[in-house]
């Protein structure tokens, strides 16, 4: 069995379970012989691997000698405060009934306050918010329930919040110890730990508010929140290679052209789709790393710099995406390598790349998103597209109710060969909630 | 090597100022190694400069081995003097070529021969101490025929191969800050007011021989390279309607 294995005992067990650290687990087979067979069988089967009660307990008859009957008698409880009797089943061995205070008796506790005297609190105690009235309720109701507060808070007379009930408890008591026993005493003493009670109220209004957001605050925050530490993180990856903490020159040398990457790189990226946003923050980070590799180098020539900045860029992209890259350039009417690279022509250069490989990216995607779409149409029961994609051609928002019907129809999509090609486009473009409408519809006339 | 990275960053009064970064080595008094030890850091001194050959087709006086006469050279985009940067330049040529290691100590960096073939020639550039103790190498083919095969080759117009680059140095010390913070020929970061260097005693210019190409004899063939142009074209393209997709979606 695994269990003995894991425990390193030996296999054939033995037949009477000795003390209880030494006995092993059962197997399910074999009932131990101390208790019956359907007790043993109520705990399912297995032993507990340190039984709770020792089994060689339960089959002990009490000794011979001694006579046991059981009695109804009355008891007091020192607990309570009046002189009620009660009765109660008791063990009466050898007719001597048990002495000895109630059993439950010594779990009446209670918290401890401190009492004051007048002298005291005109001493110490007095407080502008708080009339002594006001304190003496306080503490009788404090000792009265114990410091609930919450309890305390909704007996008291005039309306105070918990915080400042607490407040003034705490506060009192601090001063009272420290006023009547020498400093040095009470510095164990659990009150005399600060109540912070403007932290407290800012805790749990807090508190109260991350509790109270609705399903759309918490996503939006995640999202926030994700997109901060995306930036913080590339940020952290370009400030790696710096190695110093005094901030930088404002004008000059590489820094400025990584800044001004960084700057560009982060605002349009608000603008763009999130997976447009992941491209941009990883493009940082590779533009950081190039630079400080390039830093390693004593002299390096520009156009050495600006190959690597490329290859750092386009790291992500396949060969295919490259050439359609430079091929799009030549379009442009732009030198693949800059006749002239002086450092803005570099960094420009640069960008359009980026640029390039960006919009040819989306361009990507817009065709996957595409294909999904006119794949949805032809087998309805398929997966709905994830993200909608806005369609960039403002003429196609024809409205989708007449679809609907138009699928109920017929299942198989049949109308779908006959629509035009641009339409179809359209109806992927909007949202997958309206096109789960036709679904629905079919799944409740079947 | 190291102790150079190493560093406390502490600013020294008198001259640096606030947001500026020095690294002070750990080490050495010596006024000379400090000068050496202390980089301007996240700046750049860039050198622009352009290399390449012009060969010219003897004609008449050419025969099978010496059919054309070219030039290799180093020199400053804007025709300056290198020499306050670069130490020397060692050209290799072909094998084939007696003493194919040619080294030049002196401005201007070139070299004139005579030959029938194109081969790739090694140009490695060596920079003074307090520049860079690495050298640098380029890579130029040497182009002896036009491009344009057609009718008998003019002896008159050369075929010029020119490519501009910029050299660049990270984190320059400040001895080379401070001896080319008024070269011409150097591109040099804008420091913040207050940071004072003070350059070197200026050398007797009329001791040391020009070194620049303004006046060189092939300078009419020198090409234009105009960075304008370049950021026009590349301006143009950023701003294509196409291009502004991507900030639509």
């Amino acid at each position: 069995m695994d269990a003995k294995d894991i425990l390193g005992l030996p296999k054939n067990q033995l037949p009477i379970p000795q003390e209880k650290k030494s006995r092993p687990p059962k197997e399910p087979q074999r009932k131990p012989d101390g208790i019956s067979r359907e007790v043993y069988a109520l705990t399912g089967g297995l032993a507990p691997l340190m039984p709770s009660v020792d089994v060689s307990q339960l089959k002990r008859r009490p000794p011979s000698d001694e006579k046991v009957t059981w009695q109804w008698l009355p008891f007091t409880n020192s607990a309570r405060k009046d002189d009620l009797q009660l009765f109660h089943w008791v063990r009466v061995v050898n007719g001597v009934p048990p002495t000895g205070d109630y059993a439950f008796a010594k779990y009446n506790k209670s918290a401890n306050i401190i009492k004051y005297t007048d002298e005291e609190y005109e001493k110490y105690l007095t407080d502008p918010a708080w009339t002594k009235e006001e304190t003496d309720q306080l503490f009788d109701l404090c000792e009265r329930f114990d410091l609930r507060f919450i309890v305390i808070a909704d007996r008291f007379p005039s309306s105070r919040t918990v915080e400042e009930l607490k407040d003034r408890y705490y506060s009192v008591s601090r001063a009272l110890l420290s006023a009547r026993a020498p400093p040095a005493d009470i510095t164990g003493h659990p009150l005399v730990k600060p109540y912070n009670i403007s932290q407290e109220v800012e805790r749990k209004r807090a508190l109260s508010m991350v509790l109270s957001q609705t399903k759309q605050q918490e996503r939006k925050d995640t999202e926030v929140l994700a997109e901060a530490k995306r930036i913080t993180e590339s940020r952290m990856a370009a400030k790696g290679p710096e190695e110093s903490e005094l901030p930088a020159v404002a004008n000059i040398g590489p820094d400025n052209s990584q800044r001004a990457i960084t700057g560009d790189a982060v605002t349009p990226s608000t603008a763009m789709p999130s997976s447009a946003i992941a491209a941009s923050s990883t493009l940082m980070a590779d533009n950081a790393s190039t630079l400080a590799s390039l830093r390693m180098l004593r002299v390096y020539l520009r156009t050495y710099a600006l190959d690597q900045m490329v290859q750092a860029a386009s790291a992500s992209a396949g060969l295919r995406t490259i050439k359609r890259v430079e091929q799009t350039l030549q379009e442009l009417g732009v030198n693949l390598k800059p006749k002239v690279p002086t450092k803005a022509v570099c960094a420009e250069h640069l960008e359009l790349r980026k640029e390039i490989l960006t919009l040819l990216n989306l361009q990507k995607q817009l065709q996957y998103k595409e294909a999904e779409g006119t794949s949805f149409q032809d087998s309805p029961y398929s997966e709905t597209p994830g993200t909608p994609k806005r369609a960039p051609r403002g003429d196609q928002d024809r409205p989708f109710m007449p679809d609907p019907l138009g699928f109920g129809g017929d299942r198989f999509g049949k109308r779908d060969q006959k629509r035009k090609a641009p339409g179809r486009t359209s109806e992927a473009a909007q949202s997958p909630s309206q096109s789960k409408r036709p679904r629905k519809m079919k799944a409740s006339d079947i | 090597m190291s102790a150079r990275k190493q560093g406390d960053g502490q600013p020294e009064d008198g001259g640096a100022t606030a947001g500026k970064r020095l690294k002070i080595a750990k080490f050495s008094e010596d006024p000379e190694k400090k000068g050496l030890s202390r980089r301007l850091k996240d700046a750049e001194i860039s050198l622009p400069i352009v290399y390449g050959t012009i060969a010219f087709y003897l004609g008449r006086k050419a025969s099978e081995s010496q059919s054309h006469k070219w030039t290799v050279y180093v020199r400053g985009a804007t025709n300056e003097d290198l020499s306050a940067v670069i130490k020397r330049v060692v050209f290799q040529l072909h094998p084939s070529f007696n003493n194919p290691t040619r080294v030049m100590e002196a401005p201007p960096f070139e070299l004139s021969e005579c030959g029938w073939g194109e081969f790739e020639i090694a140009i490695s550039l060596f920079f003074h101490p307090d520049v860079c103790d690495k050298q640098l190498d380029l890579y130029h083919h040497l182009k002896l025929y036009p491009e344009d095969e057609s009718g008998p080759q003019s002896t008159k117009k050369p075929v010029v191969v020119e490519s501009y680059d910029e050299i660049v140095f990270p984190d320059p010390s400040e001895a080379f800050y401070a001896r080319v913070q008024n070269n011409p020929a150097v591109i040099v970061p804008r420091m913040p007011a207050g940071f004072n260097i003070s350059a070197p005693a200026p050398e007797n210019t009329s001791e040391r021989e020009r070194g620049d190409t303004k006046d060189h004899p092939l300078s009419q063939w020198f090409m234009n390279f105009s960075e304008a142009d370049e950021l026009l074209k590349l301006a143009a393209a950023r701003q294509q309607p196409f291009m502004e997709m991507i900030y639509e979606n």
